[in-house]
């Protein structure tokens, strides 16, 4: 059960190559981020792996089947997605919106449908927050939302025993730094806990080091590794990709850890 | 706090999890007035309400023996035996029918606009129905004699009709064409070319109004003011047939219009098919507002006015909004012409002055006294 | 919170038991003819069109008068009775709570279902076409007369009104032999926008019964009044109607359209503006009308 690119290419309405012939291979139950410079191709790549983008060349499979082959509604069971930002029109509770993520299963509503909403909420700690009006929420708060929405989209395990993958595009973009490490450690547990299959491009290397289990590092649309976090994040590396000399530390755990001083004379 | 444990209690409310998410004040209330029970249960009641109220008053006075008399020789077959029972069979019931299809109709149609184009301020003229239909009214009242003299242009003729039906579909389906593009039709552009075909067949009707003769241009004014008055029993069976079906094959898209609140990217991350969505939701209100103003010409701020009153007091769940939009309007259009035929009586005053006239003022009362929360 | 099946269920029921009902209910046909109104009572009138009110005044059936149309508005009293809206657009309801026994009307009349309702519900409707012709009045003066049972007294008006209308027709050869036809132009204007009228309308017929000659030929109906349509016209004297020159601001208003700088009746600022309902009513005072007009094409 994986999730994969071969050799996919993404090229730009004026001829920018995007991406250019990624390949990896992805697995449920590990947390991966992707991560790299601005402009690297993580969300392209992001929206390649969610069906939200066809490659111009080579493949996207889930399972071994091509992602276009499938229906929506099928996929919509079996990986949901975080957008970077997410507007809500009208007046929708916060509840509400969190119940706009069972939309793909109301053929087949599980037992207990207002149960799995409401511990989507709690897990994201916005529960209290449920019949307050979205729109009128702090930002941070949205996202857990959204969050929230995203959890209870794959909640319950799938009859057949397929993975379930979680697809999010810079999670902890508005959260403060408490809720950036909350959510990270619920999509761990996500992961290890409930096999799903999370895939989350993140900005702050120091958070991947710590919650994810593999990193995929992108850069200029090219694939640059795939592997743990530690052994692809190498101050070597750092230094070349984003110019920035850094030193390795350990946290009180024994995780590593980067500090980073300024900028290098020569930029990436 | 562990994502894998079994079910929580529902409505929980403030947890504290073991990692220290901080547990919230308590909440305030989402100020939702009604639940959907309560809001369908409260528009059933109004449109009964506004039925009878409508069917009490008129011009032609009938007694309430005489109305229920006239109405058990209906529901027998057999003919109605007083003056009175007739006028309210044959003159007064067909109007209150056409009034409440009208009005579901408009509103049905605004709530799906607004629920499509994701923007409160949307209307069904948007797309272009009400123009195209009036274009195509005021070509046939100009042209028509000169053109086609053999087939008759009063209004409420079938000519008439049928034209402006023509015309209304065919400009939504010019806009609706003019949308697509390589990823499906483009919801702003929509937006953006109705606004100016509009203004173009605004043009055009101006041009009529300057080449009409008198009566002509009486004609068009009385036309585009909208009135209930000009139709036959099998018009008004046919709008309500038509405005029944377009309510019920609306209610199907309820849920995907809801999830296109979160924007039509993320509707079709969820599965929804936004596309068959859109389409839907233009045809529908394409129909519904086609044969609405074929048949009375144009009924103003209904569409605009209804969904909103709906989703103040019940939140905008489509589910809910869909149906209530529709009972609302029905209610509205009944009220305004019970008030359009007894007001300057014997004569009658236009619907769309009404609508605009009784909508207007509550609206903006509306937006006042819920101000905090739009 | 899922959807409601069964609340949906009853509101599907609803509209469609809705959708079916007006297929159940068709109109229904009037009773058996019951005794309306006493026979000894005159009948009750409803008039729509202001030549056909004319009409009742002049027979002096003024008390059947029911109700009238917004177009009625002279004499003076027919503005003070009910009015059941404007010609084209009537009320059924209001139209039957006035009583009537007959409703008289031209064939602009409308909307057509209204007048099918009322028939329906047993009122006498009679339509009266407009060729604009002295028929016209004469087929109005009987219409009348039938619908209000005053025959004699329509007789004797009709009577009375083709002798007017035999006398005016010799004064008007008389004067026509001895001169050359003036040219007229008949003007209708609406606000900045203004019509001429070729074959066929009001205007047109009255000019040639006063004596005139249409300035325009080859069209019948209306046309924008451009540069291109007065070319050829030259016309001498221009008619129109008084209410139409009152909306302009005035003749010296009327006189600044460029388009009627080169015509001969602007030298002359030979405007001849009479009532509207008197010009195109064609109705009993249609012998004044044309009388009036006659007066100042030969003065």
């Amino acid at each position: 059960m994986t999730l994969q690119c071969i050799d996919a290419r993404v090229v730009a309405a004026g001829g920018r190559v995007l991406l250019g012939g990624i390949s990896a291979t992805l697995r449920p139950g590990r947390f991966t981020a992707i991560l790299g410079p601005n402009g690297a191709g993580k969300s392209t790549l992001l929206s390649l792996l969610s069906a939200q983008r066809r490659p111009d060349a080579g493949q996207v499979l889930l399972d071994g089947q091509p992602l276009h082959a499938l229906a929506p509604g099928a996929l919509a069971l079996r990986r949901a997605v975080m957008p970077q930002e997410g507007t809500v029109a009208f007046d929708f509770t916060v509840r509400e919106v969190a119940e706009l993520g069972r939309y793909p299963h109301r053929r087949q509503p599980d037992a207990d449908e207002g149960g799995i909403v409401t511990q989507a909420l709690q897990a994201t700690g916005v529960a209290g927050l449920a019949q307050r009006i979205f729109n009128t929420l702090s930002g941070g708060e949205k996202a857990r939302v959204h969050l929230a929405r995203t959890l209870a989209q794959v909640w319950a395990p799938l009859p057949g025993g397929a993975a379930r993958w979680l697809l999010l595009d810079e999670p902890t973009a508005a959260l403060d730094l408490a809720h950036q490490h909350q959510a990270l450690r619920l999509l761990r547990e996500r992961a290890h806990a409930q096999g799903c299959g999370v895939v989350a491009v993140l900005h702050d290397l120091n958070l991947a080091l710590r919650y994810a289990d593999d990193v995929l590092l992108l850069a200029q649309g090219e694939a640059i590794s795939l592997g743990p976090a530690p052994e692809v994040l190498t101050p070597g590396r750092i230094e070349r990709l984003w110019g920035i000399a850094c030193t390795q530390v350990r946290g009180r755990d024994g995780t590593v850890q980067y500090l980073f001083d300024q900028v290098s004379a020569e930029s990436a | 706090m562990s994502a894998s444990s079994g079910p929580a209690r529902p409505g929980a409310g403030q947890t504290a999890s073991a990692e220290g998410m901080a547990a919230p004040p308590p909440p305030p209330r989402s100020g939702r007035l009604l639940t959907p029970r309560g809001a369908l249960a409260l528009g059933l009641a109004l449109v009964a309400l506004a039925f009878v109220a409508g069917g009490a008053s008129g011009a032609y006075p009938i007694a309430p023996a005489q109305l229920l008399r006239a109405l058990a020789h209906a529901v027998s077959g057999t003919p109605p035996d007083t003056p009175q029972q007739l006028v309210f069979l044959n003159i007064r019931l067909p109007r209150l029918l056409l009034a409440a299809a009208a009005g579901a109709g408009l509103a049905l149609a605004g709530a799906l606009m607004q629920g499509l184009f994701r923007n409160p301020l949307a209307d069904p003229g948007l797309v272009g129905i009400s123009s195209g239909a009036a274009l195509a009214a005021g070509l046939t009242i100009v042209l028509g004699p000169a053109w086609f003299p053999a087939l008759p242009h009063a209004l409420g003729s079938w000519t008439l009709m049928l034209t402006a039906f023509a015309g209304g579909l065919a400009v939504t389906g010019f806009i609706y064409r003019f949308a697509q593009g390589p990823a499906g039709t483009h919801v702003a552009l929509m937006l953006l070319a109705g606004v100016a075909v509009n203004a173009l067949a605004g043009a055009g009707l101006g041009y009529l109004n300057f080449m009409a003769t008198d009566e002509q241009l009486r004609n068009i004014q009385f036309w585009l003011l909208g009135s209930l008055g000009g139709a036959r029993w099998s018009a008004v069976a046919l709008v309500t047939t038509v405005v029944a079906l377009c309510c019920a094959a609306a209610l199907a898209w309820a849920r995907p219009l809801n999830a296109i609140a979160l924007g039509e990217a993320q509707a079709a991350l969820l599965g929804v098919h936004v596309e068959r969505t859109k389409r839907a939701a233009v045809l529908i209100t394409a129909l519904a507002v086609g044969a609405i103003t074929a048949t009375t010409g144009i009924i103003g701020f209904v569409g605009l006015v209804a969904p909103h009153w709906v989703r103040l007091l019940t939140g905008p769940d489509h589910r809910v909004v869909l149906p209530c939009s529709a009972l609302l309007g029905a209610a509205l259009v009944l009220a305004a012409d019970a008030m359009a035929r007894t007001v300057v009586q014997p004569a009658e005053l236009p619907l769309g002055v009404l609508t605009a006239a009784i909508g207007g003022p509550m609206f903006l009362w509306m937006l006042r006294h819920f101000r905090g929360r739009v | 919170m899922h959807a409601l099946p069964p609340s949906r269920r009853a509101l599907l029921a609803a509209a469609l038991g809705c959708c079916a009902a007006p297929l159940a209910l068709r109109a229904q046909p009037a009773p058996a003819a019951s005794a309306t109104s006493a026979a000894a009572a005159l009948p009750r009138l409803v008039t729509v069109s202001g030549a056909i009110t004319e009409v009742v005044y002049a027979l002096g059936a003024e008390a059947q008068l029911a109700g009238t149309d917004t177009t009625s508005l002279y004499p003076a009293a027919a503005l003070k009775t009910p009015k059941v809206g404007y010609l084209r657009q009537l009320s059924a309801e209001g139209v039957l709570s006035l009583r009537p026994d007959a409703v008289i009307a031209t064939t602009e009349a409308g909307p057509p279902v209204v007048l099918d309702q009322l028939r329906g519900a047993g009122v006498k409707v009679e339509l009266v076409p407009s060729e604009y012709t002295w028929d016209d009045v004469r087929r109005k003066v009987q219409a009348v007369g039938r619908a209000a049972r005053r025959e004699d007294a329509a007789r004797a008006l009709q009577a009375r009104l083709d002798t007017e209308w035999a006398q005016l027709g010799r004064e008007v050869a008389q004067a026509a032999a001895v001169r050359p036809a003036p040219r007229v132009l008949f003007v209708l204007s609406h606000g900045p926008s203004a019509q001429v009228g070729g074959q066929g309308t009001a205007g047109d017929a009255l000019i040639r019964f006063a004596g005139g000659v249409n300035a325009l030929t080859g069209f019948t109906g209306y046309r924008p009044m451009t540069a291109e349509a007065l070319a050829s016209s030259a016309p001498d004297f221009i008619l129109t109607t008084e209410q139409g020159i009152e909306a302009l601001g005035g003749p010296q208003k009327f006189w600044q359209r460029p388009e009627l700088a080169l015509t001969p009746a602007y030298q002359r600022r030979a405007l001849i503006a009479l009532d509207a309902l008197l010009l195109m009513g064609f109705g009993p005072r249609l012998p004044q009308a044309v009388r009036a007009l006659h007066a100042r094409l030969y003065p």
